[in-house]
């Protein structure tokens, strides 16, 4: 079935100007998780294959909402943006044998599919983040920074609700809600990072650019704390 | 004087320098190896004291920015419920500080576990036992494990027995599902059927979960009313 990731990388990287195309790519890779997900019985949310693709549809789902932003309704370069970095976690995903493991019980759990759901749910909304910054330093009006924000705010909610359910995951798992490896690390400057990047823009107006470049710096560290940590460094938590 | 002091204590500026160096620190301190990973089988407090400063000097760093971080949120707070009591709405006006008390409360929480903690492992066999010190004790009656085809283990329990007081209350223990008895949790790690059914367990005291839960769900509640506050100034 992984026709249906190739199919969606297509209709995002060629389509992806049209908003019926990119929904249609959108459908695709959510297709082709419900598949893995019923041929598994559970969420696939375990190992890089299928957390890669949980990613690129994380970023499709998440984008969509705002394609119907008026302020970026008639702006193809976001749809385009968009769809090339779904398109790309998705094509990533086929490096990755999808293994058809039984998961180890101690992952049988509503908070490990909810800890691992919600932080894909935000790295995507910090890559439409990345995105809008761009966009705005390449000669974006200053509405594109207020979309940047909201997709920030969401994404960083969404984030502290995974590190609730992670840390909630944990106590009962391994009888603490901390623990001291380079995930966890990285969990928690991501975390910093954005609320320094929420309360950056307390300070008003003036810091366009920096806030810009900031959430491209958001995403980087976002993807060092997904990909970096699990392919680089030893952690209790690989992918 | 005082007044100065005061005023640095309670800036957003001084908020904004504390993060990045809390940052910058933490990322030191992941690249520590198996020193690092030496702290999650001790309190952190007992690691701090164990430990040579050439490996725990990124510990020390962070402890102290949080401690100042911790001054700056809780001075943040009063501030603007001083300043804006009354000018906006209490939504928009609590709920940055309850994410606020949420992320102190998440601080004591980890305060309270890096002094009170203790992690124990150790193996349980059908037929042993566990004593507590309130003349209480934990009974392993079966060990039981499921193998795949391949003889891989799927998934195992323990049925124990907790025996207090002459009354003795059956309990299962599983992974995710460990038993709390008082104030320990009791959790298994792995079991094995052969030579003879094993339990791998661990013991563990974490007395700030309670803390870090009410921060975390305080945090959460805050977090979901500046949503709604954004929201709200977004259609208006």
């Amino acid at each position: 079935m992984k026709w249906l990731l190739i199919l969606s990388a297509g209709l995002y990287l060629f389509g992806a100007f049209s908003r019926p195309f990119f929904a249609a790519g959108l459908a695709a890779g959510a297709a082709y998780l419900a598949v893995r997900g019923i041929e598994l019985g559970r969420l696939p949310l375990v190992g890089p294959h299928d957390t890669l693709v949980f990613f690129s549809v994380s970023i499709g789902l998440m984008a969509l909402p705002f394609l119907f932003s008026p302020v970026l309704r008639q702006l193809s370069l976001f749809s385009w943006g968009m769809g090339c970095a779904a398109a790309f976690f998705g094509l990533m995903a086929l490096l990755f044998p999808a293994f058809a493991m039984p998961l180890p019980p101690v992952l049988r759990t509503l908070w490990f599919e909810l800890h691992v759901a919600l932080a894909f749910f935000s790295y995507a909304l910090f890559a439409i983040g990345a995105v809008l910054g761009g966009i705005f330093l390449a000669g974006g009006e200053r509405r594109i920074l207020d979309l940047q924000y909201r997709a920030a705010l969401v994404g960083y909610t969404f984030f502290s609700a995974s590190m609730v359910s992670g840390g909630i995951w944990g106590y009962f798992a391994w009888g603490t809600y901390w623990l001291w490896t380079p995930k966890e690390f990285w969990t928690s400057i991501l975390w910093m990072f954005y609320t320094f990047w929420l309360h950056l823009r307390l300070r008003g107006t003036g810091g366009d650019k920096a806030l810009a470049w900031s959430g491209i710096v958001g995403f980087a560290v976002a993807l060092f704390t997904y990909l970096g940590v699990s392919i680089l460094m030893k952690s209790s938590h690989s992918f | 004087m005082i007044k100065r002091i005061y005023d640095f204590l309670a800036s957003l500026s001084l908020g904004l320098w504390l993060m990045g160096g809390v940052m910058v620190l933490l990322a030191a301190g992941s690249f520590g190896g198996e020193d690092t990973a030496s702290l999650n089988e001790m309190p952190l407090f007992a690691w701090l004291g164990a430990a040579p400063f050439s490996a725990s000097w990124w510990l020390w760093g962070t402890l102290v920015l949080l401690t100042l971080m911790a001054v700056n949120t809780l001075l943040c707070s009063v501030e603007a419920i001083r300043k804006r009591y009354g000018k906006s709405g209490l939504l928009a006006l609590l709920a940055p500080q309850l994410m606020h008390a949420g992320f102190l409360l998440i601080v004591l929480a980890h305060l309270l576990s890096a002094k009170g903690g203790e992690k124990q492992a150790m193996q349980l066999f059908e037929g042993s036992n566990l004593r507590f010190a309130g003349g209480s004790f934990v009974m392993v009656d079966a060990i039981e494990v499921e193998t795949d085809p391949r003889g891989m283990p799927v998934d195992y329990r323990a049925r124990m027995r907790v025996v207090e007081q002459g009354r003795s209350t059956p309990v299962t223990v599983r992974p995710n599902e460990p038993l709390f008895h008082e104030g320990i949790g009791i959790y298994l790690k792995q079991a094995a059927p052969f030579p003879f059914p094993t339990a791998y367990v661990e013991i563990h005291r974490e007395p700030g979960a309670g803390w870090a839960l009410a921060g975390a769900l305080l945090f959460t509640a805050g977090n979901v009313m500046l949503l709604a506050v954004r929201r709200e100034r977004r259609t208006a």
